[in-house]
Protein backbone atom coordinates (compact mmCIF):
# COMPACT_ATOMS: atom_id res chain seq x y z
CA UNK A 1 0.00 0.00 0.00
CA UNK A 2 2.62 2.02 1.09
CA UNK A 3 4.68 1.29 -1.90
CA UNK A 4 1.92 1.90 -4.49
CA UNK A 5 1.67 5.81 -2.84
CA UNK A 6 5.17 6.07 -3.12
CA UNK A 7 5.46 4.70 -6.26
CA UNK A 8 2.73 6.88 -8.18
CA UNK A 9 4.47 10.12 -6.34
CA UNK A 10 7.59 9.08 -7.77
CA UNK A 11 5.67 8.24 -11.32
CA UNK A 12 3.89 11.96 -11.11
CA UNK A 13 6.30 14.40 -9.72
CA UNK A 14 10.31 13.21 -9.22
CA UNK A 15 10.29 11.33 -12.18
CA UNK A 16 10.84 14.30 -14.51
CA UNK A 17 12.92 16.81 -12.95
CA UNK A 18 11.25 19.96 -14.55
CA UNK A 19 7.73 18.51 -12.83
CA UNK A 20 9.44 17.97 -9.73
CA UNK A 21 11.11 21.85 -9.95
CA UNK A 22 7.77 23.30 -10.14
CA UNK A 23 6.13 21.38 -7.91
CA UNK A 24 9.06 22.97 -5.45
CA UNK A 25 8.07 26.37 -6.99
CA UNK A 26 4.73 26.42 -6.74
CA UNK A 27 4.69 24.88 -3.26
CA UNK A 28 6.82 27.53 -2.12
CA UNK A 29 4.86 30.28 -2.96
CA UNK A 30 2.06 28.65 -1.31
CA UNK A 31 3.59 27.93 1.44
CA UNK A 32 4.63 31.54 2.02
CA UNK A 33 1.20 33.13 1.06
CA UNK A 34 0.25 30.18 4.28
CA UNK A 35 3.23 31.39 6.31
CA UNK A 36 2.72 34.92 5.87
CA UNK A 37 -1.02 34.94 6.58
CA UNK A 38 -0.60 32.53 9.61
CA UNK A 39 2.22 34.36 11.40
CA UNK A 40 0.04 38.07 10.51
CA UNK A 41 -2.88 36.18 12.32
CA UNK A 42 -0.50 35.50 15.05
CA UNK A 43 0.48 38.92 15.63
CA UNK A 44 -2.91 40.33 15.62
CA UNK A 45 -4.56 38.24 18.01
CA UNK A 46 -1.46 39.14 20.44
CA UNK A 47 -1.97 42.63 19.97
CA UNK A 48 -5.52 42.86 19.72
CA UNK A 49 -6.80 46.10 20.70
CA UNK A 50 -3.53 47.64 20.26
CA UNK A 51 -3.20 48.20 16.81
CA UNK A 52 -4.43 51.20 14.94
CA UNK A 53 -7.15 49.30 12.80
CA UNK A 54 -8.57 47.98 15.80
CA UNK A 55 -8.95 51.57 17.79
CA UNK A 56 -9.67 53.09 14.32
CA UNK A 57 -13.21 53.08 14.64
CA UNK A 58 -13.53 55.29 17.83
CA UNK A 59 -11.98 58.44 16.06
CA UNK A 60 -13.64 57.35 12.85
CA UNK A 61 -17.22 57.92 14.93
CA UNK A 62 -15.54 60.89 17.01
CA UNK A 63 -14.92 62.42 13.45
CA UNK A 64 -18.65 62.03 11.97
CA UNK A 65 -19.58 63.52 15.26
CA UNK A 66 -17.58 66.61 15.07
CA UNK A 67 -18.75 67.11 11.55
CA UNK A 68 -22.46 67.04 12.25
CA UNK B 1 80.58 14.23 31.18
CA UNK B 2 81.45 10.57 32.53
CA UNK B 3 78.39 10.06 33.57
CA UNK B 4 76.13 11.51 30.71
CA UNK B 5 78.63 8.51 28.59
CA UNK B 6 77.60 5.91 31.55
CA UNK B 7 73.74 6.53 31.32
CA UNK B 8 74.00 6.59 27.32
CA UNK B 9 75.74 2.42 27.18
CA UNK B 10 73.40 1.72 29.78
CA UNK B 11 70.34 2.98 28.29
CA UNK B 12 71.84 1.56 24.87
CA UNK B 13 72.61 -2.33 26.46
CA UNK B 14 68.95 -1.94 27.74
CA UNK B 15 67.56 -1.76 24.18
CA UNK B 16 69.62 -4.23 23.03
CA UNK B 17 68.38 -6.49 25.86
CA UNK B 18 64.72 -5.83 25.43
CA UNK B 19 64.50 -6.38 21.89
CA UNK B 20 64.24 -9.96 21.40
CA UNK B 21 62.77 -10.35 24.42
CA UNK B 22 59.45 -8.17 22.85
CA UNK B 23 59.80 -10.13 19.91
CA UNK B 24 59.74 -13.34 21.77
CA UNK B 25 56.32 -12.19 23.22
CA UNK B 26 54.56 -11.18 20.42
CA UNK B 27 55.62 -14.31 18.57
CA UNK B 28 54.36 -16.54 21.09
CA UNK B 29 50.92 -14.06 21.26
CA UNK B 30 50.39 -14.77 17.09
CA UNK B 31 51.21 -18.68 18.05
CA UNK B 32 48.54 -18.74 20.88
CA UNK B 33 45.92 -17.34 18.97
CA UNK B 34 46.70 -19.64 15.87
CA UNK B 35 46.19 -22.76 18.40
CA UNK B 36 42.92 -20.56 19.35
CA UNK B 37 41.75 -20.78 15.70
CA UNK B 38 42.76 -23.95 14.89
CA UNK B 39 40.63 -25.44 18.18
CA UNK B 40 37.86 -23.71 16.58
CA UNK B 41 38.46 -24.98 13.29
CA UNK B 42 36.54 -21.68 11.63
CA UNK B 43 35.75 -17.45 12.33
CA UNK B 44 32.71 -17.04 13.93
CA UNK B 45 31.47 -13.40 12.41
CA UNK B 46 28.98 -11.88 14.57
CA UNK B 47 27.01 -10.29 11.61
CA UNK B 48 26.55 -13.68 9.93
CA UNK B 49 23.21 -15.55 11.27
CA UNK B 50 23.72 -19.29 11.85
CA UNK B 51 22.23 -20.79 8.96
CA UNK B 52 24.63 -19.32 6.17
CA UNK B 53 27.74 -20.69 5.92
CA UNK B 54 29.54 -18.86 3.05
CA UNK B 55 33.41 -19.12 2.82
CA UNK B 56 33.61 -15.68 2.07
CA UNK B 57 33.71 -13.99 5.23
CA UNK B 58 30.63 -10.85 4.22
CA UNK B 59 29.21 -9.54 7.05
CA UNK B 60 25.11 -9.23 7.28
CA UNK B 61 23.57 -5.85 6.93
CA UNK B 62 20.25 -7.58 6.93
CA UNK B 63 19.26 -6.57 10.51
CA UNK B 64 20.47 -2.61 9.21
CA UNK B 65 18.39 -3.05 6.01
CA UNK B 66 15.11 -1.16 5.73
CA UNK B 67 12.46 -3.55 5.60
CA UNK B 68 10.09 -0.58 3.52
CA UNK B 69 10.55 -1.02 -0.58
CA UNK B 70 12.85 0.67 -1.95
CA UNK B 71 10.44 3.61 -3.80
CA UNK B 72 9.20 4.19 -0.68
CA UNK B 73 13.20 5.30 0.50
CA UNK B 74 13.59 7.03 -2.70
CA UNK B 75 10.64 9.10 -2.05
CA UNK B 76 11.60 9.91 1.33
CA UNK B 77 15.12 11.05 0.30
CA UNK B 78 13.69 13.38 -2.64
CA UNK B 79 11.18 14.88 -0.43
CA UNK B 80 13.76 16.22 2.19
CA UNK B 81 15.54 17.31 -0.99
CA UNK B 82 12.66 18.90 -2.35
CA UNK B 83 11.61 20.28 1.09
CA UNK B 84 15.31 22.05 1.51
CA UNK B 85 14.57 23.74 -1.93
CA UNK B 86 11.48 24.96 -1.12
CA UNK B 87 12.59 26.09 2.54
CA UNK B 88 15.96 28.53 0.60
CA UNK B 89 13.97 29.44 -2.18
CA UNK B 90 11.27 31.35 0.44
CA UNK B 91 13.86 32.28 2.60
CA UNK B 92 15.93 33.80 -0.81
CA UNK B 93 13.20 35.66 -2.00
CA UNK B 94 12.32 37.03 1.67
CA UNK B 95 16.14 38.21 1.83
CA UNK B 96 15.89 39.83 -1.74
CA UNK B 97 12.47 41.54 -0.77
CA UNK B 98 13.75 42.89 2.39
CA UNK B 99 16.36 44.86 0.66
CA UNK B 100 14.41 46.00 -2.03
CA UNK B 101 11.81 47.23 0.82
CA UNK B 102 14.15 48.88 2.30
CA UNK B 103 15.38 51.14 -0.41
CA UNK B 104 12.10 51.82 -1.23
CA UNK B 105 10.16 55.30 -0.46
CA UNK B 106 8.74 55.22 3.23
CA UNK B 107 4.98 56.31 3.57
CA UNK B 108 5.61 59.70 4.98
CA UNK B 109 7.34 60.23 2.03
CA UNK B 110 5.03 59.17 -0.61
CA UNK B 111 2.24 61.10 1.56
CA UNK B 112 3.82 64.19 0.42
CA UNK B 113 5.00 63.34 -2.85
CA UNK B 114 1.48 64.13 -4.21
CA UNK B 115 -0.58 67.27 -3.77
CA UNK B 116 -3.75 68.02 -4.95
CA UNK B 117 -5.34 71.15 -5.60
CA UNK B 118 -8.77 72.30 -6.31
CA UNK B 119 -8.83 75.13 -9.31
CA UNK B 120 -12.56 75.93 -8.62
CA UNK B 121 -10.91 78.58 -6.51
CA UNK B 122 -8.54 80.70 -8.24
CA UNK B 123 -10.25 83.28 -10.79
CA UNK B 124 -8.67 84.28 -13.75
CA UNK B 125 -5.95 85.76 -13.94
CA UNK B 126 -4.61 85.33 -10.46
CA UNK B 127 -1.76 83.49 -9.41
CA UNK B 128 -1.60 80.56 -6.18
CA UNK B 129 1.42 79.76 -4.71
CA UNK B 130 1.37 76.19 -3.37
CA UNK B 131 4.15 73.83 -1.40
CA UNK B 132 5.44 70.94 -2.90
CA UNK B 133 8.02 68.56 -2.11
CA UNK B 134 9.18 71.54 -0.02
CA UNK B 135 9.24 73.86 -3.26
CA UNK B 136 6.83 76.48 -4.21
CA UNK B 137 4.71 75.64 -6.92
CA UNK B 138 3.27 78.70 -9.09
CA UNK B 139 -0.22 77.87 -10.28
CA UNK B 140 -1.81 80.33 -13.05
CA UNK B 141 -5.23 80.58 -14.57
CA UNK B 142 -4.19 82.45 -17.52
CA UNK B 143 -6.92 84.71 -19.05
CA UNK B 144 -7.28 84.39 -23.13
CA UNK B 145 -4.99 87.61 -23.90
CA UNK B 146 -2.39 86.16 -21.75
CA UNK B 147 -2.69 82.68 -23.57
CA UNK B 148 -2.56 84.46 -26.55
CA UNK B 149 0.25 86.58 -25.86
CA UNK B 150 2.20 83.46 -24.71
CA UNK B 151 1.53 81.82 -28.15
CA UNK B 152 2.36 85.10 -30.41
CA UNK B 153 5.95 85.27 -29.38
CA UNK B 154 8.31 83.80 -31.97
CA UNK B 155 9.68 81.09 -29.10
CA UNK B 156 12.53 79.83 -31.80
CA UNK B 157 14.98 83.28 -30.88
CA UNK B 158 14.29 82.62 -27.14
CA UNK B 159 17.47 81.62 -24.94
CA UNK B 160 15.25 78.62 -23.57
CA UNK B 161 13.32 77.74 -26.93
CA UNK B 162 10.56 76.09 -26.28
CA UNK B 163 7.28 76.52 -27.31
CA UNK B 164 4.11 77.37 -25.08
CA UNK B 165 1.87 74.10 -25.42
CA UNK B 166 4.85 72.30 -24.42
CA UNK B 167 4.76 73.65 -21.26
CA UNK B 168 0.85 73.46 -20.32
CA UNK B 169 -1.68 70.44 -20.71
CA UNK B 170 -4.66 72.91 -20.58
CA UNK B 171 -4.06 76.73 -21.74
CA UNK B 172 -5.56 78.29 -19.21
CA UNK B 173 -3.72 76.44 -16.07
CA UNK B 174 0.25 77.09 -16.17
CA UNK B 175 2.04 74.90 -13.46
CA UNK B 176 5.60 75.13 -12.60
CA UNK B 177 8.34 75.17 -9.75
CA UNK B 178 8.60 78.74 -8.10
CA UNK B 179 12.16 78.03 -8.31
CA UNK B 180 14.34 80.54 -10.27
CA UNK B 181 16.63 78.51 -12.36
CA UNK B 182 19.53 81.09 -11.85
CA UNK B 183 20.66 80.65 -8.27
CA UNK B 184 17.05 79.49 -6.77
CA UNK B 185 15.30 82.57 -5.33
CA UNK B 186 11.32 82.47 -5.26
CA UNK B 187 10.35 84.78 -8.32
CA UNK B 188 7.78 87.35 -7.75
CA UNK B 189 4.71 86.93 -9.92
CA UNK B 190 2.73 90.04 -12.09
CA UNK B 191 6.25 91.81 -12.14
CA UNK B 192 8.76 91.87 -14.66
CA UNK B 193 9.58 93.74 -17.67
CA UNK B 194 7.02 90.62 -19.87
CA UNK B 195 4.07 90.35 -17.44
CA UNK B 196 5.18 87.40 -15.76
CA UNK B 197 7.62 86.69 -13.07
CA UNK B 198 10.10 88.69 -12.03
CA UNK B 199 13.20 87.50 -9.73
CA UNK B 200 14.40 89.94 -7.14
CA UNK B 201 17.91 88.39 -6.37
CA UNK B 202 19.51 88.84 -9.99
CA UNK B 203 17.10 90.47 -12.17
CA UNK B 204 15.94 87.59 -14.25
CA UNK B 205 12.43 88.29 -15.84
CA UNK B 206 9.89 85.70 -17.40
CA UNK B 207 7.44 85.82 -19.64
CA UNK B 208 3.94 84.75 -19.06
CA UNK B 209 4.76 81.27 -19.64
CA UNK B 210 7.49 81.14 -17.72
CA UNK B 211 9.95 81.16 -20.15
CA UNK B 212 13.32 83.16 -19.32
CA UNK B 213 13.48 86.28 -21.56
CA UNK B 214 15.93 88.57 -19.69
CA UNK B 215 18.59 88.63 -16.74
CA UNK B 216 21.59 85.37 -16.12
CA UNK B 217 18.58 82.52 -15.56
CA UNK B 218 19.68 79.93 -18.26
CA UNK B 219 16.68 77.78 -18.66
CA UNK B 220 12.98 78.46 -18.11
CA UNK B 221 11.08 77.43 -15.23
CA UNK B 222 10.60 74.24 -14.25
CA UNK B 223 7.20 72.27 -15.32
CA UNK B 224 6.56 69.45 -12.58
CA UNK B 225 4.20 66.41 -13.52
CA UNK B 226 0.71 66.80 -12.82
CA UNK B 227 -1.99 65.81 -13.86
CA UNK B 228 -6.13 66.51 -14.03
CA UNK B 229 -8.08 63.56 -13.17
CA UNK B 230 -11.14 65.95 -13.33
CA UNK B 231 -12.49 69.16 -14.36
CA UNK B 232 -12.01 71.28 -11.21
CA UNK B 233 -8.62 69.54 -9.12
CA UNK B 234 -4.77 69.39 -9.87
CA UNK B 235 -2.48 66.59 -8.98
CA UNK B 236 0.76 67.72 -8.99
CA UNK B 237 3.41 64.97 -8.35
Amino acid sequence: MAGAIASAIYQGLIRRNAVFLTAIFSSAFAFEIAYDSASNRIWDAMNRGRQWKDIKYQYMVKDEEDDE
Amino acid sequence: MSLSSASSTLLRACARQQLPTSRAAIASCQQRRGVADASKSSFESPFTSAKESSTYKIPDFSKYASKKPPRSNQVFSYFMAGSLGLASAVGAKATVQDFLVNMSASADVLAQAKVEIGLATIPEGKNVIIKWRGKPVFIRHRTQDEINEANSIEWQTLRDPQADEDRVQKPEWLVMLGVCTHLGCVPIGESGDFGGWFCPCHGSHYDISGRIRKGPAPLNLEVPQYSFPDEDTLIIG
